[in-house]
């Protein structure tokens, strides 16, 4: 019997591998703007202007502080009732951003709060504006920090992608569940799905503590 | 050169410096002492507002540091400081620490930034470090790269907020005697410090700080051999005697 299954398995191959690119456009496309953002969002909180520091400490804590289904159907169920009508994929992408961004926003502060003050005093004694202070003495020790977090957190966004199944995008976890109804064989069908998963993931994790090694001896 | 007119700074509720006078002239060299928690280190960071001062003016180089409008940039790219943890950049060699400013402030070019850089590395006897990353270089020698890094900016000023207290003894001679060489050639500083034998060979002035206030200012022999008040005697006592 479970030949069988495994004979219509490897069938659909092409559907899941469908599904894959899917699962990585949306990954892709949401990791990316989330970084952006994220740096954007971690170096305005540790400026000095309180009311940012409060207003993005305040929306991070909230999105950190709930669960990602939950905010995927707020964007997808809720905005339309607020007149914001948006299609299954650039929902999953708007949402996953966000939840990106908010997270890379804590690490990216934590990282250029673990540069030395006197190293952000020295910069500006020689009369380095403060653009030129993050970009050429604070950025590039923060980033020692800031890049095997970063890395680790994209393995967790990779897989918290999976929740956009749930508002209809097809990506490789609707694959499994569609796959499935077809294919009785759950252990097999949802192994698949979960070696596709770590297909992306395993290199990345690999990545994340390459770095931290590199990280840790390198000098100071 | 430097003027603080009835300056006053509080953190909280401590007045860390109190009513402050004190003038500074172009080429002076003015050491100031005293015991931890006098103010002293404050009073040389209000010079390039690395602390804001409260109440009072605070003129350098013409400019009003008390003035929350003044360009300090501008007012910084003239005055070194040198910290007592050197605060080198620990990503960068011994040169681009040193280039860094003159590139980017002072608009020179790659090449020009260079050989200044070579220059003031040859000056402070460190012409064969330049490649050297700071966690390479011992502290007297991270010290002498902080120096050049202030003076690679042509700076009209240079203040040094205790630039041998965190060195090893056998390190602080070669910090200090780049110190004198560099009072010697007329450059208006201000040196907080306990070195009391820089003091007596290079200052113009000594002055003594306690609870926020300066007690007593003089040139060194007055200050050493014939000191006004009982508070610099104590003072003197304690750290000379060691």
């Amino acid at each position: 019997m479970w030949k069988n299954y495994l004979t219509r398995l490897v069938q659909s191959l092409p559907f899941f591998i469908t599904g894959l690119w899917m699962t990585i456009a949306v990954s892709a496309i949401s990791l990316a703007a989330g970084t952006l953002i994220g740096f954007f969002l971690g170096i305005l909180r540790t400026r000095p202007n309180r009311l940012f520091r409060y207003l993005i400490g305040a929306w991070v804590d909230v999105i950190r502080g709930t669960p990602f289904l939950v905010q995927i159907f707020i964007v997808f169920f809720i905005l339309p009732e607020f007149g914001i009508h948006l299609d299954a994929f650039p929902a999953a992408i708007l949402a996953l951003t966000n939840l990106g961004a908010c997270f890379i926003c804590e690490i990216v502060a934590a990282g250029i709060r673990s540069v030395p003050w006197g190293q952000k005093e020295a910069a500006s004694s020689s009369g380095l504006t403060e653009w030129q202070q993050l970009r050429y003495v604070v950025m590039p020790q923060a980033m020692r920090t800031i890049l095997p977090s970063l890395v680790g957190q994209y393995v967790l966004l990779i897989k918290d992608s999976s929740v956009v199944s749930v508002i209809g995008v097809t990506d490789v976890t609707r694959v499994g569940w569609l796959t499935v109804q077809r294919i009785p064989h759950g252990l097999m069908v949802f192994g698949l799905v979960g070696l596709l998963y770590f297909i992306i993931c395993y290199p990345l994790i690999r990545l994340s503590n390459l770095l931290e090694k590199k990280m840790a001896k390198g000098t100071r | 050169m430097i003027r603080f007119k009835n300056v006053h700074k509080w953190f909280g509720k401590i007045h860390v410096l109190n009513d402050i006078q004190l003038e500074v002239g172009a080429g002076e060299v003015l050491v100031v002492c005293g015991p931890s928690g006098s103010g002293k280190s404050t009073l040389i960071r209000c010079i390039n507002r690395l602390e804001p001062i409260q109440k009072g003016e605070l003129i350098v180089d013409g400019m009003e540091v008390h003035d929350h409008k003044t360009n300090m940039r501008k007012l910084r790219a003239e005055i070194g400081f040198v910290f007592q943890q050197f605060n080198l950049y620990p990503h960068m060699t011994a040169l681009e620490n040193v280039t860094l400013a003159p590139m980017k402030v002072r608009k020179i070019s790659k090449k020009e930034a260079i050989s200044a850089g070579m220059e003031v590395m040859e000056k402070v006897g460190l012409g064969d470090k330049i490649d050297a990353y700071p966690a390479q270089l011992s502290g007297g020698q991270q010290q002498r790269v902080a120096i050049a890094r202030g003076l690679c900016m042509r700076p009209r000023i240079m203040l040094f907020d205790e630039p041998t207290s965190a060195l090893d003894p056998e390190m602080i001679n070669e910090v200090l005697e780049v110190m004198k060489a560099l009072a010697r050639e007329g450059m208006t500083m201000v040196v907080v410090t306990h070195e009391m034998g820089f003091a007596k060979e290079v200052a113009h002035r000594v002055a003594i700080m306690d609870v926020g206030q300066v007690i007593e200012i003089a040139p060194p022999h007055e200050f050493f051999s014939n000191p006004k008040s009982e508070r610099t005697r104590l003072f003197l006592s304690k750290i000379l005697s060691h």
